[in-house]
């Protein structure tokens, strides 16, 4: 998938014990990446397996794309930039993270974070810290954090402007939103937080107001002004706040 | 026996004098600090169209040592953020950035005061985490 995936657990000290986790991002690697020739989503894209022969994995995160574009009303689509193409991406980078938290929780730990290219899923603590405390790239400059944001059950998307190299764009115009410059939605999910962020994103303007009637899930907003615009629950700190 | 002794142990104190202090203050404590200060400096990161930075944590490490239970504690703070490279290469970022660069350093201070541990951001992939305050977290807790 080209993107760095950073595991931190505090209950354990041995590294080698992260590898059930790897060995994991390796398998969601060898059968999504849309740059393998094998993977089984390469041979989707070019007719080689029918949607009924893929893994159930591919048949799951391909139906809850299609789910999320309902929920969004269309714009969180995985066809937007290239409606030719079979790349669920934008799911599978949350939606492994999601599973490989399911597999902390069956090894039996409870303090961890877990981030695919700055989408996090974590639970615990940072011990000896009781909560994990996750900072906020701002949008224009990479090394500034914006606010940040507490939990100890959470996750944690952003969607924005470069990411990865390419584009988001509203799927009903086809261009790149105008207006926002990125957005953070916080809750329990990954996968569905990460499409609720390029939602909202690629709603240009009318995000933060698509964000306030999200159920379970907060949202923190950047627009190109320089105003940052959350819905009340969002978990931001406090001495945060005066960043904005 | 005894006079031969007297000299080893002063000679042992001689080579080991942080042992001889310890020794000397077992009686009243038994927690030994040691702090030392290290400087991590980052890749050189491209901001967006602000031209180049590089950005240096000074990093002050406590540990510190309870000689009873042998317990041992680190502790690491960012005790100062430096960005070396001003962009500067048109009038214009020249009149942001200075503006910009004693915010960034206070932010990240702050961030820092509130010890995050992981980066949320649209801008991660592969080619720009080197660069990335992910990765200078990262390297400083490796230390």
């Amino acid at each position: 998938m080209g993107m760095p995936i950073v595991v931190d657990v505090r209950d354990v000290d041995d590294e080698t014990l992260l590898e059930p986790l790897f060995d994991w991002f390796r398998e969601v690697d060898e059968r999504f990446s849309t740059y393998k020739e094998s993977s089984e989503v390469s041979r989707l894209d070019r007719g080689e397996l029918e949607p009924a022969d893929a893994h159930e994995d591919v048949r799951a995160a391909l139906e809850r794309c299609e789910e999320l574009r309902a929920e969004t009303d269309g714009y969180f689509d995985v066809r937007a930039v290239r409606p030719d193409r079979v790349d669920p991406s934008g799911l599978v980078k949350g939606w492994s993270v999601d599973r490989a938290a399911a597999l902390a929780d069956e090894l039996g730990w409870r303090n961890y974070a877990i981030s695919a290219g700055g989408d996090i899923r974590l639970r615990g603590g940072a011990l000896p810290e009781a909560e994990w405390r996750i900072g906020i790239e701002h949008p224009r400059e990479p090394q500034r954090v914006l606010a940040v944001v507490a939990g100890d059950d959470l996750a944690v998307a952003t969607s924005g402007a470069y990411a990865r190299g390419d584009h988001v764009v509203d799927p009903h115009s086809g261009r790149p939103p105008a207006g926002v410059l990125s957005v953070t939605i916080a809750g329990p999910d990954l996968a569905t937080a990460d499409a609720y962020a390029t939602a909202a994103f690629a709603m240009g303007r009318g995000g933060p107001g698509w964000t306030a009637r999200l159920r379970g899930y907060e949202a923190l907003t950047v627009l190109d002004d320089g105003r940052v615009l959350r819905t009340p629950g969002f978990p931001v700190e406090p001495a945060a706040a005066m960043l904005g | 026996m005894r006079k031969a002794l007297a000299p080893l142990l002063g000679a042992a104190a001689l080579a080991l004098p942080g042992m001889n202090a310890w020794a000397a203050a077992t009686a009243k404590t038994k927690i030994v600090t040691r702090t030392k200060t290290k400087t991590f400096t980052g890749a050189l990161g491209s901001a967006q169209r602000w031209g180049y930075v590089e950005v240096k944590l000074v990093v002050r490490k406590t540990t510190t040592t309870n000689r009873k239970t042998k317990k041992t504690s680190v502790r690491r703070r960012i005790t100062a953020v430096r960005v070396p490279i001003y962009p500067n290469h048109t009038d214009r970022s020249v009149f942001i950035n200075q503006e910009a660069l004693p915010i960034l350093i206070n932010e990240t201070l702050a961030a820092q005061s509130a010890r995050i541990q992981m980066v949320t951001g649209a801008t991660y992939s592969s080619q720009g985490f080197e660069h990335s305050l992910q990765s200078a977290i990262l390297k400083e807790k490796r230390w």
